[in-house]
């Protein structure tokens, strides 16, 4: 095999971008899992700041509540950007290019944006105080977008004949969409909602303006962070990106076992290189 | 009348809902930008005077400025790095292909303020970078603590990740089969990609660059924590009007101007290019 510096060039540039996003992230892991944590090399391992973080009641609270908004916010948006991706792909017909410039225009809007104008609405001309509820619905706009975009990339494929050929035999629309659609596209569904819940659950810029006085884990460590780092955070970071990690580790193994595909084509993959 | 049911549920719901989350609230900041606040109150005297104070003052000019400054850099070191990242993956990721790029959206999906905690760990007097100079004799970099170089840093890790999967997913749909007549026909690797590559994925790129400039132009948290004295952004002033300060119209007004700003640099950046010779395939027409 001859010497290609393009491809080194390329791989090298891969695995370069690889360290820069890991390497906080592993220096955050060893310094909550250490007794020195300004600079755990070598880490004395200790689990003190862990378990000083897991007893805070505070934390325990947000944790409840910033759950509850990732579930409801992920439930809604995914229920709302299916219905949109098949309105669009079916029966937007000319108007297509309109509707979706509505519907993925909140992507070109900046998040703080989006919590700014929304706190207007309802806290200035509706006079509504900020809970849970105006932060779901907030978030739910932005959520919505990027549901929309996975569920495009899976439905973009999707074979509609099927849904006519049911319906020629006789079924209802509704019988229709829970028989043929809908265990088609559970892959799709369930990918969207999965990334618009971890999204929800660690929005911050959107929610600290609705959510009045209601804590939850990004606010709580917005809070904490302004009187400094505290090895507590660093163990907050860590535990947030060992979830993540895990929820998208269970999705590939899913993927590569042929379970459900996420909007991915495998017969895409390219033939020779 | 029940085949009209299906389009109202499926696409009437969510205009619906967007109209009164999105559309309106962004209608009622514009209104409010017209109007002034007055120790805590709104009064409601319609007037563009917040704007003359924006444009007037040069604390706010310089912000905008700065703010442009970095939403440009940012998202074209992002672009530069995420091309050469992307087109590797497709490249030569082989049957790891979606394992890598997946391994790019663990960042990107653990939150903002998480992430910013992990680049303090990284930047800060006592991070990872400082510490292993001091450890090692050296000085510790200044130009890293607090400084808008840490802004840019902080900026560029936050979104990399996003600039990358979409550039990933721009080649994902792009006929690969086209590299490999170019190749068979002579041409170079770098030809192939400043011939095919490039021009057949602009679109994608675009929307990569769109989705990073635009959050960059309104940051507020990277640099509120990573930036030093100079290094208040046109977003984190906004912030400021609707906590510290209390004056909602002046930051009202300020949002439009972000807004208007990241809708022009759309408009823009889409006009400029040929969006059907750029692989733009449209929607649902596959």
């Amino acid at each position: 095999m001859r010497f290609r510096p393009g491809k080194i060039a390329l791989i090298a540039a891969v695995v370069v971008s690889y360290l820069f996003l890991y390497l906080p992230i592993v220096h955050i892991g060893l310094a909550s899992l250490s007794r020195n944590s300004s600079f755990p090399y070598p880490p004395h391992w200790s689990f003190a700041t862990m378990s000083r973080l897991l007893g805070n009641s505070l934390y325990q609270t947000a944790l409840g509540n910033s759950l509850l908004l990732g579930v409801l916010v992920a439930t809604l948006s995914t229920a709302l950007a299916g219905a949109a991706t098949i309105g669009l792909m079916r029966h937007a017909g000319r108007k297509t290019t309109l509707f979706l410039a509505l519907f993925i225009a909140p992507l070109f809007v900046a998040e703080v944006l989006l919590g700014i104008s929304s706190l207007i609405f309802s806290g200035l001309f509706l006079g509504l105080q900020g809970n849970l509820g105006s932060a779901v619905l907030a978030n739910v706009v932005h959520c919505f977008s990027y549901a929309l975009l996975i569920m495009a990339t899976q439905l973009y494929r999707y074979d509609w004949r099927l849904d006519d050929a049911a319906m020629v035999f006789g079924a209802t629309p509704a019988r229709t969409f829970f028989e043929v659609t809908l265990p088609l596209i559970w892959p799709g569904l369930l990918g969207a909602f999965i990334v618009t819940f971890i999204m929800a659950f660690n929005n911050l810029e959107i929610s600290f303006y609705l959510l009045g006085a209601t804590p939850t884990l990004p606010s709580v460590a917005w809070g904490a962070l302004r009187y400094g780092v505290k090895p507590e955070l660093y163990a907050l970071a860590t535990c947030v990106n060992l979830v993540v990690l895990c929820v998208l580790a269970v999705m590939f193994v899913l993927m590569r076992t042929g379970l459900a595909t996420f909007g991915h084509r495998p017969e895409r993959e390219r033939a020779a290189v | 009348m029940r085949t009209r049911l299906a389009p109202w549920l499926t696409l009437g719901v969510p205009t619906v809902f967007l109209v009164a989350l999105f559309v309106l609230p962004l209608l009622s900041m514009l209104v409010l930008s017209v109007w002034r606040t007055e120790n805590y109150h709104i009064v409601q005297d319609w007037n563009l005077r917040n704007y003359w104070v924006l444009a007037t003052d040069g604390a706010y000019a310089t912000f905008l400025l700065r703010s442009i400054a970095m939403a440009t850099a940012v998202s074209v070191i992002c672009t530069a790095i995420a091309w050469p990242v992307a087109y590797g993956i497709t490249l030569y990721g082989g049957r790891y292909k979606l394992l890598l790029t997946l391994g790019f959206a663990v960042p990107f999906l653990t939150g903002e303020v998480l992430r910013v905690i992990a680049l303090q760990g990284l930047l800060g007097p006592v991070g990872l970078v400082n510490g292993v100079l001091m450890s090692l004799g050296a000085a510790p970099l200044r130009a890293i603590m607090y400084t808008n170089v840490a802004s840019a840093i902080g900026l560029v890790y936050l979104y990399l990740p996003i600039v990358v999967t979409v550039i990933y997913l721009s080649l994902l749909n792009f006929d690969q089969r086209l590299l490999d007549a170019a190749k068979i026909f002579g041409a170079s690797p770098a030809r192939a990609f400043f011939e095919i590559a490039w021009p057949l994925n602009l679109f994608g790129t675009l929307i990569g660059f769109a989705l990073c400039f635009i959050p960059c132009l309104s940051a507020t948290l990277a640099p509120r924590f990573l930036g030093g004295p100079n290094g208040t952004l046109y977003g984190m002033a906004m912030a400021q009007q609707f906590g510290e300060s209390g004056t909602w119209a002046l930051g009202a007004a300020m949002g439009v101007v972000l807004f208007a700003l990241s809708i022009a640099a759309v408009f823009v950046a889409f006009r400029t290019v040929d969006l059907r010779r750029t692989g733009f395939t449209g929607f649902g027409r596959g």
